[in-house]
């Protein structure tokens, strides 16, 4: 006899796939549904529905958007001259919210990672090169994670700009803000003393 | 509720690690007393986390770490850094060889058996690799001894079938078989491995990879027997290693 009828088993199994959701959060979540109001739960499945008919990457950045070129690439206000890179589009957020750059952004869609089969010819690393070929970039800002297969992307991207003539520069490495120096391990100081910067 | 177990603390080199749920790694390490391991590390992905930079990839580290009744995943309570080699990795094709390692040491070595020759034999040429800066050399002693270690490895002095000795011929295998024939036993089908890159193979077996480094500009053998032996793993695996082809390309 089947534990639950079918369409909340398949409601179950639709919702174990998203990350980070296993058996116990799946169930969970579906009798949440089952109670919430009818309107309530449309809305989830309707903005679902929305967001993959209406979202893409951009053409130019590889941004996810509902309008290409999306915001950035669009926007007239932003500086042309340099250029964010990032693993992932949701990392965009993040910078936009230091209220500091106003540059624009592109989505590597990875990093360089041998162990899950990721080489340059997976990454966006082509499209990028073509966006520099217009001359217009003086700053590629390589902002991928401060982990072994960032570091590696970053440095085999700075490899293949560099020659162009065009500056690259990494975001800051090191000690976060309100860490204690004490607790920090040995390659987190080396990489905050390596990027020190004169006060 | 799962009852914790004492804290237990090791020397160990992190394999590979993975996402999970919101903040946190699912780490696969190497413990040189009690084998590989695979466990969780809770917020280990946030800025502030205690575990730093200690869980990446190859990172040789101390760790403290408790297992639960009726968890397969042990839980990591702290790691010190004792060796990174995060810089030995920004080199893209040091970064492909040692991933290779990690991912070989990881598909041959069964959970929880302690394999202290694997982990010195991982980290000794992980050291060789971030010193020298040469991967070919570095990577077919790997190889050979991984597959020595795994109980693979056959007789390099004699064939297999006739018993002739190999000594300055070439041999001949079959892809994932062990053994060795001369070209008088040989088979169709079979490929040789030359009369050099054998008697490389025989050298690697007696002498310590730092003594070797005369060999390192014979990329040709050397390349020979990486091959040879990955393919001998990639057989005895049943899968195919994803970054052997990144490896590869880049010689």
């Amino acid at each position: 006899m089947p534990d639950f009828a079918a369409p909340i088993a398949r409601l179950i199994d639709e919702l174990k796939r998203l990350p980070g959701i296993g058996q116990k959060t799946a169930q969970r979540l579906a009798f949440h549904l089952l109670r919430a109001d009818r309107e309530q739960a449309l809305a989830l499945a309707e903005a679902i529905r929305n967001a993959k008919e209406h979202l893409r990457p951009c053409s130019v950045c590889g941004n996810i958007t509902d309008a290409d070129p999306c915001l950035y690439c669009a926007s007239p206000a932003r500086n042309r001259k340099q250029i964010c890179v990032v693993e992932e589009a949701h990392n965009i957020l993040p910078i936009e919210k230091t209220r500091q750059y106003n540059g624009l952004y592109h989505v590597l869609g990875g990093a360089l990672s041998p162990l899950q089969g990721t080489g340059p010819e997976q990454l966006s690393i082509k499209p990028l090169l073509e966006r520099l070929k217009s001359g217009e970039v003086e700053e590629i800002i390589i902002a991928t994670n401060p982990t072994a297969e960032g570091e590696a992307t970053a440095v085999y991207l700075s490899k293949l700009i560099k020659p162009l003539g065009i500056r690259v520069t990494r975001i800051g490495v090191g000690i976060p803000v309100g860490a204690e120096l004490e607790y920090a391990d040995e390659v987190t100081l080396l990489k905050a003393i390596e990027g020190r910067r004169e006060l | 509720m799962p009852t914790r177990m004492p804290l237990q603390e090791s020397e160990a080199i992190v394999l590979r690690s993975y996402p999970l749920g919101e903040a946190d790694r699912l780490v696969s390490f190497l413990s040189r007393s009690a084998g590989r391991i695979r466990g969780v590390a809770r917020g280990a992905r946030r800025p502030k986390s205690r575990f730093g930079a200690s869980l990446e990839p190859l990172s040789h580290i101390r760790i403290w770490f408790y297992e639960r009744e009726t968890r397969e995943l042990v839980r990591i309570h702290q790691c010190e850094l004792l060796e990174s080699f995060l810089d030995a990795q920004r080199d893209f094709q040091c970064g492909c060889a040692l991933a290779l390692m990690a991912e070989v040491a990881e598909a041959v070595l069964p959970e929880r058996e302690a394999a202290e020759g694997a982990f010195r034999l991982l980290l000794h040429v992980a050291r060789e690799i971030r010193d020298s800066h040469a991967v070919a050399l570095p990577l077919a002693f790997y190889a050979l001894w991984m597959v020595r270690l795994a109980g693979w490895l056959g007789d390099l002095e004699r064939c297999a079938r006739c018993g002739a000795s190999l000594r300055e011929v070439a041999a001949w295998s079959r892809i994932g078989a062990a053994g060795l024939y001369c070209s008088r036993c040989r088979q169709g089908g079979m490929r040789a491995l030359s009369a050099e890159a054998l008697e490389l193979a025989r050298c690697m077996l007696t002498a310590r990879l730092e003594n070797l480094r005369r060999f390192q500009d014979r990329i040709q053998p050397l390349q020979e027997l990486s091959r040879f032996y990955l393919d001998l793993i990639e057989y005895q695996i049943e899968r195919k290693l994803l970054s052997r082809p990144m490896v590869e390309a880049g010689k």
